[in-house]
């Protein structure tokens, strides 16, 4: 293998310069000649090369294409971005993790059952190292997948999901899964989807949950846990009902050892002066976002 | 950054686009690739060769039908601007069987529309017994059948010492057959087995038809049948199989076989029973016993399987049970099938195979009768299966005993062995041959 990529790089070797695009101008031309014959010149670099890349196989435990309920072993990046330095500080060590791959797309159906309201029966419920909420593994149909669980999700429940907005508001049992359009204004939800079809990106943490404020025409407004509110097209899917482990942030951490099984490191011990960023801060509420992308209307 | 580099490009700063500057600048891998990590050079400043972002996939190539492209292969040398020229996959003329490349799926010879459903021994039942029960379209009994039972309670069929022995052989499965401080479960478990069929085997001083069996493993089994609108397929290897020369008799009589088509078959919405089976769609309809036509010991009488952990699927207590009355249905409908042909129908002569799984201590027992091969609707004779769930041998087999607070609460050795299993053992072993 290094033999390879070592010829490859003696292959390659070659003093004239890549061609050149048509478009580009003379200036540029001159520029090249010049930078090139100057690293040729001032630089005295050998033109081959005598290490090789390394291949990293960091990412290849995420470039898994078919769904899997099997746990996935993962490998820890410590905060550590592509290049190796610390991108993040604060993360490092801390138990061996696999990872469940959580289905967030609630609305997936089953390849020859599409477009059908559906139901899964809830097989199992625990704990998952990767995130606060514990998961659930739900069956239906001939597949199984994880799911986050809801607050009073038990072994052996039914949960629906369905696509379909009706005229009447559905009576929302908790685990079930719909479009905002078809929830009763003042439900309690969580995983909600942006974009229709994308999947769950926001409130998916232990015992958070949003609220649906309002619906108005094609759009559905929710509150974040944050207090945020956001506009939404009413076709994106959310699960009803708060995300379970709700006493997650009652939690006693208790020692410096646990958060060091957590993954997280200690923070750094120099004394720095808090500046504006520090403090109670009393704001008025950000403006609603609106994540619609509606086509643009031009004034002529 | 170099001096002159700076005032070149200040000089020729209105003729040039920003972006396209940076890129020529930075020193380039000899690979063709922009990754220079790992790469020393040593006269030039760290912002010609810093590192940049791995390159995304690239772009993939569309084939716009009606758009022919401009290549220069035709040129036979790289022309900049034109499209690299796509060659057709090379085929060596001659059959080299070191070099082969398997055709994709759809073209194999054996592919077909319809999918079929396998359970083989890695399939792991996610509702157990229930989805064996509907796969197979069965009536559960909990509990063996008396004429089975009886056999064992009759002092002449039991062997002499029984209890002491079996003790015995307990004892060297779990402490005595190593080196080492205690035995794995996959060898004890094995040794274990073997031992319990050999202490029966030694009956045959008193009963000779026990000689008229002989012990197979590592025997591949196939067997095809079609529920409902699908193809199942039993297939593979299951475990260590009894065959005798005559078959078992028939535990259920044809009153109670009739009055099977009023029991109905319990569904688990909204799981599909097709859950966890290998599905294919590169199959061939098979019915074989594992065995050739002239093995003089035809008929399947006793499955032994083994749940010793070396295997890469551990089955649950429900799933093994599940797994035992699926090969026990395969084996009788591979027979049924090479004695009657495939053509569905009630059988006038049932089958009756047996099921005994272990992992060492707790034992299953399944005795299965197949009535009827016409499985395709969910009415009319079912099969029938008994039942005996989680029999254990013996409570503790303790290498070191358990003590809290001083107190010896667990003793070391064997402690709490129960007779009944084994002599519900002796019973499936001794069934067709007393």
């Amino acid at each position: 293998m290094a033999v390879a990529s070592l010829s490859r790089a003696l292959r390659s070797l070659s003093l004239s310069w890549p061609a050149l695009l048509p478009t580009q101008t003379a200036g540029q031309m001159v520029l090249r000649a010049q930078t090139s014959s100057m690293f040729l010149t001032c630089s005295g670099w050998r033109g081959f090369l005598t290490t090789s890349c390394l291949e990293q196989n960091r990412n290849a435990w995420k470039q898994r294409e078919k769904y899997t309920v099997r746990p996935i072993g993962m490998k820890k990046t410590g905060g550590r971005d592509h290049s190796g330095r610390v991108r993040t500080h604060g993360i490092g060590g801390g138990h061996k993790q696999r990872y469940r791959w959580i289905d967030f797309q609630r609305l997936r159906y089953e390849p020859g059952r599409e477009e059908q309201t559906f139901e899964e029966r809830v097989m199992e419920v625990r704990y998952d190292p990767c995130r606060s909420a514990e998961i659930a593994l739900v069956a239906g149909g001939k597949r199984k997948r994880w799911i986050i669980a809801t607050e009073n999700m038990q072994v052996g429940d039914l949960i629906k999901t369905s696509g379909t907005i009706g005229r009447m508001a559905v009576s929302a049992k908790e685990g079930d899964s719909f479009p905002l359009g078809a929830l009763p204004v003042g439900t309690l939800v969580n995983n909600l989807e942006l974009y229709p079809g994308k999947g769950a990106t926001y409130i998916r943490a232990a015992g958070t949950s949003g609220v649906l404020l309002r619906k108005v025409s094609g759009t559905a407004i929710v509150q974040l846990p944050s207090k945020q509110q956001i506009q939404v097209i009413e076709t994106c899917m959310a699960t009803v009902g708060r995300v379970s482990n709700i006493d997650h942030n009652k939690r006693i951490i208790g020692k410096a050892g646990r958060n060091r099984w957590l993954g997280i490191r200690p923070s750094s011990g120099l004394w720095k002066r808090k500046g504006g960023w520090a403090g109670r801060k009393i704001k008025p509420l950000p403006p609603m976002k609106s994540y619609i992308n509606l086509p643009l209307v031009s004034a002529n | 950054m170099f001096k002159e580099t700076a005032q070149l490009f200040k000089a020729a700063a209105p003729l040039l686009a920003k972006t396209t500057l940076w890129k020529e600048v930075r020193i380039s891998s000899t690979h063709g690739g922009s990754s220079v990590h790992g790469h020393r050079y040593f006269n030039v400043t760290c912002s010609l060769c810093a590192k940049v972002p791995p390159r995304k996939k690239p772009r993939v190539k569309v084939d716009i039908p009606g758009l022919e492209r401009i290549t220069y292969g035709d040129r036979m040398h790289y022309v900049p601007g034109l499209a690299k020229p796509s060659f057709p996959t090379w085929v060596r003329d001659w059959n080299d069987p070191s070099h082969y490349y398997a055709p994709k799926e759809e073209e194999m010879p054996l592919h077909k529309e319809k999918s079929c459903f396998i359970f083989n021994q890695r399939t792991n039942a996610l509702e157990g017994v229930r989805q064996a029960l509907w796969l197979t379209k069965s009536k559960l009994t909990n509990g063996l059948p008396d004429q089975v039972l009886s056999l064992a309670e009759n002092e002449a069929n039991q062997i002499e010492n029984q209890d002491e022995r079996v003790q015995n052989a307990i004892r060297h499965a779990r402490f005595w057959d190593t080196t080492e401080e205690r035995p794995s479960r996959d060898t004890f478990c094995v040794a274990l087995l073997r031992s319990l069929i050999h202490l029966c085997g030694s009956l045959q001083v008193s009963h000779p038809g026990l000689g008229r069996r002989i012990l197979a493993e590592k025997y591949s089994l196939a067997a095809t049948w079609s529920r409902g609108e699908d193809l199942f397929q039993v297939r593979g290897q299951n475990g260590l199989l009894l065959n005798s020369m005559a078959p078992l008799p028939v535990l259920a009589g044809k009153e109670e076989v009739q009055s099977t088509a009023d029991h109905v078959l319990e569904t688990f919405y909204p799981i599909s029973p097709t859950i966890d089976l290998q599905s294919v769609q590169v199959y061939e309809e098979q019915n074989h016993t594992g065995f050739k036509e002239d093995y003089p010991y035809p008929h399947a009488h006793t499955l032994f399987l083994l749940e010793a952990g070396d295997t890469p699927v551990t089955l649950l207590p429900e799933q093994l049970r599940a797994k035992m009355i699926m090969f026990a249905f395969g084996n009788a409908l591979a027979r049924a099938h090479t004695l009657h042909g495939t053509k569905p129908g009630v059988l006038e002569q049932p089958i009756v195979v047996q099921s005994v799984a272990t992992n060492g201590r707790m034992f299953q027992y399944v005795v299965f009768q197949l009535n009827t091969t016409d499985l395709q609707a969910d009415e009319g004779v079912k099969n029938q299966v008994w039942v005996e769930n989680d029999q254990l041998l013996y409570d503790f087999a303790k290498v070191r005993p358990l003590i809290k607070k001083r107190v010896v609460q667990i003793p070391p050795g064997l402690s709490g062995y129960k007779p009944e299993t084994f002599q519900k053992f002796l019973s499936l072993y001794l069934h067709g041959a007393v």
